[in-house]
């Protein structure tokens, strides 16, 4: 199949790739990126394991064509940390004990992150509705929504806020 | 008992922060040098016999590198059990379930080895399939496995006490039966396998497992090959639920793809591949008959269970067993009377999940709470009148240690204002309560025991051995955390190597709850040999006696008198500077009856601790539309000592999600013709972040003696119970108790028109 340039803005890396008409920009990130911190659980689009950002938007990058993300912003679950130094919200993940298996906390984490952005102090309820699309087996979410709710935010009567401060 | 430094702690899990980098690297991320992509040819058909397989076109489709076929096996069968050795890794004479393996491909990428899939032709004739228990039992057809007529594999018979005489004496007694039909673990991560051997014929694979141990002994008898040439490598793994505790045919194909290629192959399951082609949870249909005294306690109990086992058995006799063992161990009986089946079918292949047998249980409680009504006891009441105590035996003989089984109904109906609500609730609101056990461990034979290394670094570090397995529960936390706590060392001192069968000893792997209680145990006693020499080394230097010290914060110093003090660090060069060992192992072998067995003799000590859960659950019924809504579930489990309470409220609030929220609400497979036609997370319903209720856990110490610090297991007792107090909870709510699980808004509301049209006798 015909291969065509595109480029793309990866965690703030101007990155140019030839991709295939069909290849999803889950694949390109993987495979050509080795950007492997997405994961395909699904592969439909339900699950939010793939969940990336495009120019600031949470999207399912398994059903998104490399093509369409052509001059984007493309954020990563790599692209979270400044170098060694984590994220307020990866920081409390760790915290809050809200990793188990940890399949689905990349996209968890990018779908927080886009919240969290334009919405710095969400309440229980919209973070809920918010990870909605985000398919968890391990946790019950009950810790995912206290490390998103407490981010920046922290509560006096949560014993994993203390933490690590 | 309380002084402990890392132990008890809330301490977040070590290997969080890969993966919050996106750094831990899952089967699917795997690489390797020259790698080529596996995929698998299916049955399209629930039960036909193989006349020809011709692989010819897709030999010679350019880029396929290797094709086979059952005929490229060793013609090894599968099964845990030597009884249960049913399953070929590559069907050769018959399929026996829509998805069962034909043939495998490797190709040079996955366009290639899909169009390669369709040139392989497979002649069938079909055969009549059967697709029900009951129907399987009754069927006049060819039998799905020549060797078993009625499609029965497995009858366990249980029976203690007089139980015949104990219903003649009864005061009242009831038969109900309860079904459910199959349910999936859905783990995130699908199911993937990477494998490659090398130059000295050892294969080296990697794959999502409940225990390494147990993939590597079985791909050792089916390449023949020496167990030692097995390296099952240790990999993040996305949940496993109970089903990834076997060997999957996708393990063996993989590894015999890369053989006959002489490349690495990596084949990665679609959604559908997880959900139909590795396993799944039973569909069962149970008949409890019980016969109380005028107060409600259990005099005589007769239980009847079927269980679809789908096409082939391999854990069959734990699965019909260990319903029964739930209830057995949580409930006192005078006399009971067990028969449990499991039948072939032309379905999938089935495992133990983490909420195994739902009906079973659910039905149990629902049964219970009808005969409390009818004798006017409270449900609180009738389950503390009927629940383990302490010190008790089961009915099959294994001697119950710690029990704090009280304490938690107690503090869970404290927390969730049982009491003011129950009976008090407005309609179609209500609450329910649901009580469980559940055994640390079972008989596991050679694999019974975990052994451990340790061995201290240069630089004062050590490095742990272990063959424990973390399937996201947090087993390496476990172990480190351990290690820490007996070496007087920090958490990122400790150094795990696990779940890799070439560096590490036999371990039972993350079955029946043995994880930390076998395992952690195992490393608890090595590091405590290996603390105990540099003790001997640091008392020489300190000039005291080496009973007087203790370690703590990378120091050993004198217990008394604490400012007299060495670096551990400088302990271990002066050992190794006078040519003293600084390593040291340690083993743990439960103390169980190795003469009990699942069928033959299903009597004797079964474990040496169990776990014990209450859930009380309140909901709120819409009865227009029959949808509920969870208010709250409170989950109470005696976990022996709390290791480390962050995770364990975590297990329990994932306990709350599977076992209630989704196994009594949402989750089933539905079928047509064997077919499953739910494969996929749009149709089969997970529960959500916006789903789930406030989740309150309560943690109760019962400190069991034979644990490590006093330890049993983290949450499965809550998965059980959150079946149970889910479906009490909607029972209550609508006044009619309910006998089909999950309860589906169809089921509600069909239950709440019934009653409806029922004419009026006496209120719930």
């Amino acid at each position: 199949m015909e291969k065509i340039e595109i480029t793309l803005t990866i965690n703030d890396k101007l990155r140019e790739v030839s991709v295939a008409p069909n290849d999803t920009l889950l694949e390109v990130l993987r495979e050509k990126f080795d950007l492997t911190g997405s994961k395909e659980s699904c592969g439909e689009g339900v699950c939010g394991s793939c969940t990336i950002q495009m120019d600031g938007k949470p999207v399912r990058s398994c059903l998104t064509l490399a093509l369409e993300a052509d001059g984007c912003r493309i954020k990563t679950v790599e692209g979270l940390a400044n170098g060694d130094q984590l994220s307020d919200l990866q920081e409390s993940f760790i915290n809050h004990g809200a990793v188990q298996c940890g399949f689905c906390t990349p996209g968890m984490l990018i779908s927080a992150d886009a919240l969290l952005q334009n919405n710095p102090k969400p309440d229980e309820k919209t973070v809920r509705k918010t990870l909605a699309g985000n398919i968890c087996r391990c946790t019950g979410y009950a810790k995912i929504v206290d490390a998103v709710c407490h981010t920046g935010n922290p509560d006096n009567q949560c014993p994993d806020c203390k933490t690590g401060q | 008992m309380s002084d402990y430094t890392i132990i008890g702690k809330r301490m977040p899990r070590i290997d969080s922060r890969a993966k919050v980098m996106g750094k831990a690297k899952f089967t699917a991320d795997l690489k390797l040098p020259g790698m080529l992509v596996g995929k698998i040819k299916r049955s399209p058909y629930a039960h036909a016999r193989i006349l020809n397989i011709d692989t010819s076109k897709a030999e010679a489709l350019p880029g396929v590198k290797s094709v086979v076929t059952g005929k490229d096996t060793e013609g090894v069968k599968w099964g845990v059990f030597s009884y249960t050795r049913d399953q070929q890794f590559i069907q050769m004479e018959k399929v026996r379930y829509i998805g069962d393996e034909v043939a495998g491909v490797a190709a040079v990428d996955e366009e290639t080895a899909l169009e390669a899939l369709d040139l392989i032709e497979v002649e069938y004739e079909e055969l009549p399939a059967v697709f029900e228990s009951m129907e399987a039992l009754a069927s006049q057809t060819e039998p799905i496995h020549e060797d078993f007529p009625n499609n029965i594999n497995v009858h366990i018979n249980i029976e203690t006490g007089e139980v015949d005489e104990n219903f003649k004496r009864a005061h009242y007694v009831r038969e109900d039966t309860f079904v459910a039909p199959e349910d999936s673990y859905f783990m995130a991560e699908p199911y993937a396998v990477a494998a490659r051997f090398d130059y000295d014929g050892c294969l080296e694979i990697w794959c999502p497992n409940g225990g390494p141990h147990m993939k590597s002994k079985p791909l050792s008898n089916a390449f023949k090959i020496p167990l030692h040439q097995v390296k099952v490598r240790k990999i993040t793994i996305g949940g496993a639920f109970g089903g990834r505790s076997e060997i999957c045919p996708a393990d063996y194909i993989c590894a015999l793809l890369a053989k006959k290629a002489d490349k690495p192959v990596k084949i990665e399951f679609t959604r559908e591949e997880n959900s139909i082609a590795t396993r799944q949870g039973h569909a069962m249909i149970t008949t409890h008959k019980t016969g109380v005294d005028k107060d409600g306690r259990v005099l005589a109990r007769e239980t009847t269970c079927y269980l679809d086992g789908g096409a082939y058995i391999s854990t069959g006799p734990i699965a019909v067993s260990v319903p029964f063992l739930s209830m057995e161990q949580v409930y006192r009986m005078e006399s009971v009377r067990y028969n449990g089946y499991s039948i072939y079918t032309n379905k999938p292949i089935r495992g133990m999940i983490r909420t195994h047998g739902r009906c079973f249980a659910a039905g149990l409680d629902t049964q219970l709470d009808m005969i409390a009504e009818h004798l006017g006891i409270d449900p609180v009441e009738m389950r503390l009148r009927n629940v383990r105590k302490p010190g008790e035996h089961t009915n099959t003989k294994s001697k119950v240690g710690s029990c704090a089984m009280d304490e938690t109904i107690h503090k869970a109906v404290e927390r969730s204002g049982f009491k003011d609500k129950w009976g008090k609730l407005p309609p179609f609101h209500g609450i329910g309560i649901g009580t469980n056990a559940v055994q640390v461990g079972f008989p596991m034979g050679i694999r019974g025991g975990s052994q451990s290394f340790i061995k201290f670094n240069e630089d004062g570090e050590a490095t742990v051995m272990s063959g424990v397995v973390d399937n996201g529960q947090g087993n390496d936390n476990m172990l480190v955390q351990i290690a820490a706590e007996e070496l007087g060392l920090l958490p990122e001192d400790i150094h795990l190597v696990s779940a890799d069968t070439e560096t590490t000893s036999s371990d039972p792997g993350s079955y029946s709850q043995v994880s930390t209680f076998v395992g952690g145990q195992a490393v608890q006693i090595a590091a405590a040999n290996c603390r105990k020499k540099l003790f001997e080394v640091a008392a020489k230097v300190l000039k005291v006696k080496a009973d007087t010290l203790a370690a703590k914060n990378r120091l050993i110093f004198v217990k008394d008198n604490p400012e007299k003090s060495i670096p551990i660090k400088k302990v271990v060069r002066i050992s190794l500077t006078n040519f003293n060992s600084v390593n040291a192992e340690g083993g743990y072998w439960p103390k169980v009856d190795m003469k009990r067995e699942w069928v033959s003799n299903p009597y004797g000590q079964m474990c040496e601790a169990f776990s014990f859960g209450t859930t009380i659950v309140e909901v709120k019924v819409d009865p227009d539309t029959g949808q509920v809504e969870v208010l709250n579930a409170t989950a109470c489990q005696d976990v022996g000592k709390a290791l480390n309470p962050l995770v364990l409220e975590g297990q329990f609030e994932g306990a709350i999600a599977m076992g209630g929220q989704g196994g009594m609400l949402t989750e089933y497979h539905e079928w047509k013709d064997g077919r499953c036609l739910n494969p996929t997370m749009l149709d089969y319903k997970l529960p959500l972040a916006c789903d789930m209720p406030n989740i309150d856990t309560i943690i109760v110490e019962s400190i069991e003696p034979k644990g490590p610090y006093g330890a049993k297991e983290a949450g499965m007792s809550i998965a059980m119970s959150a079946a149970q107090g889910y479906s009490a909870a909607v029972s209550n709510a609508i006044g009619v108790y309910m006998d089909s699980f999950p309860l589906t808004p169809d089921k509600i509301l069909a239950a709440i028109k019934e009653k409806k049209s029922r004419p009026q006798n006496k209120e719930s």
